[in-house]
């Protein structure tokens, strides 16, 4: 008899049903994978199953007892755990106090830090972890940050832990760490619910798995018995294009170029250091390189977010210490790095978001006034031709998808075909079909003679449309390579600064 | 990624456009409620305390009602009191409206109040169709400079406007007492206050014998500006976006300190006209201390409607009303006329929570 069951889940939003008569089974001390792509389902089933959505219909029974679950509380007290995308970590707080916050062990009514400390170290060491305790979390990569969210867990008693796409934030190496503790859980009992649309993460890491589409279960499988194609074909319903774009046909002349550029990071700490290339018409550059390599401070360097040493030319002129505003004018577009921060104002509609980078000329705006024609007829463009699912031009952001909210950022910034785009991982936390169409889109400017930046931590997808790659370590750029000619292997030693250029 | 405190925020969106949520209504109504909330909230608050205190509250609006409402005059005296609220009240919007806050007004209005009373008693043969305008242009002038500094050190040095803009109201305060009682000091005057300004430099009166007077269309002109300027202009635009999101306008090229400077200079104009309108219409000379807080009575006002411009007309309007009425009220119903205040107080306390809550994440955004 399965550990977990879940029968017949209905449960609506208005105008959608996000989950359909849903079904799933899991058994106790193994991986079960929640398979499907962005907006399939996934994560409003964990939300049920955590408390933070109550469902329309349907059971829940854990150990074969009915159970039901009004809020996130009771979840937890009934040993089910969850790890968001988001971490709920509070910065300036200890790496031990975050793990123990809100479930502090009690002496005379104070917390009881003795035991405490005895307790997380008792997990830590059962697990097999090390953790700096007496650390902020502001000071801890994300990868860290993270292991304290599944420690919280494991400190709160969690039988069954939830991870909704924990890979989606980390480096390569992160992930393989992430894998080992899953694998240690596991070994230990643990029951794991992995949600997630990458299927050699499956492969590698889960015994079952449940495919969503569209709000219904389409398939229950062992996966030793699926090869990672069946996998695909029944998350997105089709046969998945291979993923390698035609390489450029040639290159123009130079668009964008870095001499000797440096830059220091909001702490004063050198980021960027002596950075050149040059980035020509009609080429796709990508950037590698683990997070924080110096990718964030790069491309607020050249978007003139950042003062930097060296010089920096855009279209022949010299543009070091132009603004951002003068940058734009002379052909550059930039997609953020922070879709919801940078990207888009979430308190307004998809107009007023595209239209933020041109509302000050013709035909959108006179000497005082903004003009609304125009604007409307230009966001309808937008949306047309990248796709926007939105009723209308005056949708608010916040409420499309984060693959419709790119959609929004991508049309804003390739609309007017910008003879040079940076991309900051552009297609970072989107569905296959919305990446895809972000990447189509990029290969498409380039061949029509646009040259593109783009940032990445997605090695698949660098390799898949660049032309050439430049590999960042420590702020430097440590190779260029042809992803024709090169294996992610090498560019992994290069970007974990196992290999140094000459 | 940052680790955030974030509660349980949708992190993974519903697979389509529609709003997750069973009750959603439009903006503008929502807002337009939740203004109507506060102000119920705030009336029967004030109904308590009369009632508390052993007075009849009905009686006591009706009386505030008759005395604001009930006659010609009655209107014209309402109108008189909203005058100088519409102009801090715009002021007041428009830089909460970009995040910014400004409370600067208060200090321009005394120095601008100054400048239009200098201008009055110093030129005192020009016509008064020069004279006036003349006075105004001075007032603008020197309130929109004064919000200038304070504006220059948050665009550029990161200074916190609320800290410089609350001390230099001293200052300014401070300052134009010493003028009236040093260097434009009138002899056999006890009060602070200038000499008076040229017959030619008073406003004309519109209704008497209320003394309501052309500073109040030059008011209703200045918010119809701002409104236009919220809603329709390239400016407003910027401000909206730089208040919503100021990473977001960064990254799309405006000029995110330039619209700072602009919208406490803004605040620093209006301030400087209000000042004026009281000088030139009500006083015709300048007294020490005479504003008793109107700038702050105009960020109620923005706080009570959301920073909405056309709010702000409406409800400083309104807070004119509630002013003007109180004052009769305290005769006719013997409810001191601090019972406005009780309101007004009330009507900060709701706001509070929503204006707090706004600041502590522009603080943390920085």
């Amino acid at each position: 008899m399965s550990y977990l069951l879940m029968q017949s889940i209905t449960k609506t939003f208005p105008g959608v049903i996000a989950n359909d008569e849903v079904d799933l089974s899991v058994e106790r001390g193994s991986i079960h994978a929640l398979l499907g792509e962005n907006g399939a389902g996934k994560s409003t089933l964990m939300r049920i199953l955590y408390g933070m959505y109550i469902p329309d219909h349907g059971r829940i029974l854990l150990n074969e007892q009915e159970i039901r679950i009004p809020n996130p509380r009771a979840a937890i007290r009934l040993g089910i755990g969850m790890v968001h995308q988001e971490f709920q970590l509070v910065p300036s707080l200890t790496v031990a106090e975050n793990i123990a916050l809100g479930y502090e062990p009690r002496r005379n009514g104070l917390v009881d830090r003795k035991t405490q400390r005895l307790q997380i170290e008792e997990i830590l060491a059962r697990f097999g972890f090390s953790l700096p305790l007496d650390k902020p979390i502001a000071e801890l990569p994300v990868g860290i940050q993270q292991q304290v969210e599944i420690i919280k867990l494991l400190f709160r008693k969690a039988e069954l832990l939830i991870l909704d796409e924990p890979t989606s934030v980390l480096t390569p190496q992160e992930v393989e760490s992430l894998f080992k503790v899953l694998q240690t859980l596991r070994e230990q009992g643990k029951t794991i619910i992995y949600i997630t649309h990458k299927l050699r993460e499956v492969k590698i890491l889960c015994e079952t798995a449940t495919i969503l589409r569209r709000g219904k279960v389409v398939g229950r499988v062992k996966v030793a018995d699926a090869s990672e194609k069946e996998l695909a074909n029944l998350m997105v319903g089709e046969q998945v294009i291979d993923q390698v774009f035609p390489r450029s046909q040639g290159v123009g002349q130079e668009r964008l170029t870095l001499k000797e550029v440096s830059a220091l990071d909001d702490r004063g700490v050198p980021a960027l250091k002596n950075v050149s290339f040059s980035l020509r018409a009609g080429e796709i550059v990508g950037i590698a390189g683990v997070q924080g390599s110096g990718q964030s401070e790069l491309v607020e360097a050249i978007s003139g977010l950042r003062p930097v040493k060296g010089e920096i030319w855009l279209n022949g002129r010299r543009i070091t210490r132009a603004s951002p505003r003068r940058r734009r004018e002379i052909g550059l577009a930039v997609i953020p790095e922070k879709r919801k921060e940078q990207g888009l104002n979430l308190s307004t509609h998809i107009l007023e978001n595209v239209v933020s980078t041109r509302y000050y000329k013709p035909p959108f705006s006179g000497w005082l006034t903004l003009f609304t024609r125009p604007a409307e007829r230009f966001a309808a463009r937008v949306i047309a031709e990248y796709n926007v699912a939105a009723p209308g031009v005056k949708s608010m952001v916040k409420n499309l998808s984060g693959g419709n909210q790119q959609k929004v950022i991508a049309g804003r910034e390739m609309i007017d075909q910008p003879e040079v785009l940076i991309a900051a991982y552009p297609t970072r936390g989107l569905d296959v079909g919305a990446a895809q169409f972000v990447r189509e889109a990029m290969v498409k400017r380039r061949d029509q003679g646009g040259a593109i930046l783009l940032i990445s931590a997605d090695l698949d997808e660098l390799f898949a449309v660049s032309d050439r790659l430049l590999i960042l370590y420590e702020g430097r750029i440590v190779a260029e390579k042809r992803p024709d000619e090169t294996a992610f292997e090498e560019v992994g030693l290069y970007m974990t600064g196992h290999l140094h250029a000459g | 990624m940052q680790a955030e405190p974030s509660q349980l925020e949708p992190s993974s969106p519903i697979p389509s456009a529609v709003e997750p949520k069973t009750l959603s209504l439009p903006p503008l109504v929502s807002s337009i409620l939740r203004s109507l909330f506060t102000l119920l909230i705030a009336l029967w608050m004030g109904a308590l305390v009369m009632w508390v205190s052993g007075k009849d509250p009905l009686q006591a609006y009706q009386a505030l009602l008759t005395t604001s409402l009930g006659s010609r005059t009655a209107v014209a005296n309402s109108l008189l009191a909203a005058t100088p609220i519409l102009f801090t009240a715009m002021a007041a919007a428009v830089a909460f409206r970009a995040g910014i806050f400004n409370v600067g007004a208060e200090g321009s209005l005394y120095l601008g109040g100054f400048a239009a009373a200098w201008v009055g008693f110093t030129f005192t043969d020009l016509p008064a169709w020069l004279i006036i305008p003349l006075s105004f242009l001075a007032a603008g002038l020197v309130g929109g400079l004064w919000c200038y500094f304070p504006a220059v050190l948050r665009s550029r040095l990161q200074v916190d406007e609320l800290v410089t803009t609350i001390l230099l109201n001293y200052v300014a305060i401070l300052f134009t007492e010493y003028l009236v009682n040093g260097p434009f000091l009138v002899p056999g005057v006890a009060n602070a206050m200038s000499p008076q300004i040229a017959p030619a430099a008073r406003l004309p009166r519109l209704l008497p014998p209320s003394q309501l007077n052309a500073s109040f269309l030059l008011a209703l002109a200045a918010a119809l500006a701002m409104i236009y300027l919220m809603t329709r202009s390239k400016l407003g635009y910027e401000i909206r976006m730089v208040g919503d999101n100021p990473q977001f306008a960064r990254w799309s090229g405006i000029q995110v300190a330039g619209v700072i400077e602009k919208v406490m200079v803004i605040g620093g104009i209006l301030g400087g006209l209000a000042g004026a309108g009281q000088v030139m219409g009500v006083h015709y000379r300048f007294i020490a201390g005479f504003s008793s807080g109107l700038a702050f009575t105009g960020m109620t006002v923005a706080l009570l409607v959301r920073n909405s411009p056309v709010g702000a007309l409406l409800a400083a309007l309104l807070f004119g009303m509630l002013r003007s009425g109180s004052a009769t009220m305290e005769i006719m119903t013997d409810v001191p006329r601090d019972l406005i205040r009780v309101l007004e107080a009330t009507i900060i306390f709701f706001a509070a929570i929503e204006f707090g809550s706004l600041v502590w994440r522009r603080r943390r955004e920085r």
